[in-house]
């Protein structure tokens, strides 16, 4: 554990530049049926563009998330939260990592918490051609949540971001959970 | 002598005036002055055709173009307030759960070094 501490410390005070292409998760709108609330960010280079248009540079906050993104390609997200256990399987967080497989992909942090039943996965793109990009799978017994960013990214900014800042309440597709198993 | 100054002697050598020009002045002095329209007959003389299409042309552009530059530029600046807003969430969504597996690892390595 030791040692996959100091690689994760290490990379990320290095301030370590995250790779990538683009992920395809279209797979996972399935679980958009049976999910209480969904989250879906899809985020080209054309549409990144635009966004830091209109991020303000006076305000502090938007100023980091502007300098933050200049070298990024897109970002996706895909969260889906449900009302009660087991409404996704493990075979869809599966579906996910078999496109995250070495050697273009490596995991440098994998954390596990058996009480909460919690797990995060952080992968980044390491090898291969594109542009490379950092993954972050996040599983909780009524939560899945998949990020895909595609670009050169600064995780020490990022996580700075998300430890200042929280996360925002985005105005969720509050979609009615169906009976019907998929 | 440059090509300039042999330019400027060209343009503005001296050109004798036709021989029918005097006359021709006379008779435009002679002639009598036109009516003055009123500025009623010069917007009745407007909605009379062919210049009524062009002037209802002018109206509907004038109109038309500015609500619909108007209308583009506000679904713009839409489309980019939520891009905004999804970046915005997409960046902070990521940080946040980078930030968590960072505190995790470090409490674990706390804990193991505790131990």
């Amino acid at each position: 554990m030791k040692i996959g501490f100091y690689t994760f410390m290490l990379l990320i005070s290095t301030g370590l530049t995250a790779y990538g292409q683009a992920l395809d998760l279209k797979f996972l709108d399935r679980l958009a049926s049976k999910a209480s609330e969904t989250a879906n960010v899809s985020l080209d280079g054309s549409l990144l563009q635009m966004a830091a248009k209109f991020l303000s540079k006076d305000d502090p906050d938007e100023a980091k998330v502007k300098q933050l993104i200049v070298g990024l390609k897109g970002i996706y997200v895909k969260s889906f939260e449900f009302d009660a256990d087991g409404a996704y399987s493990e075979s869809d967080v599966t579906a996910v990592r078999e496109h995250l497989r070495a050697p273009d992909w490596s995991r440098i942090v994998d954390v596990h918490s058996r009480k909460q039943g919690e797990n995060t996965e952080i992968y980044i793109r390491t090898g291969g051609k594109g542009f490379g990009g950092l993954v972050i799978i996040s599983t909780e017994p009524r939560q899945l949540t998949v990020v895909s960013i595609v670009g050169k990214i600064d995780l020490d900014q990022l996580s700075d971001l998300g430890g200042n800042l929280g996360v925002p309440k985005l105005e969720l597709e509050k979609t009615k959970p169906t009976k019907k198993d998929d | 002598m440059s090509y300039l100054e042999e330019d400027l002697k060209a343009a503005l050598r001296r050109v004798e005036a036709p021989p029918d020009f005097t006359a021709r002045v006379l008779e435009r002095l002679a002639a009598p002055e036109a009516p003055k329209r009123n500025w009623w007959a010069e917007l009745a003389l407007l909605l009379r055709p062919p210049r009524l299409q062009w002037v209802a042309l002018s109206v509907i552009a004038g109109t038309v173009i500015p609500i619909a530059g108007i209308h583009e530029r506000e679904q713009r600046r839409m489309e980019g307030e939520m891009a905004k807003q999804q970046l915005v969430y997409a960046v902070r969504l990521a940080g946040s759960k980078l930030h968590h597996v960072q505190k995790k690892v470090f409490e674990i390595s706390q804990t193991d070094r505790h131990l």
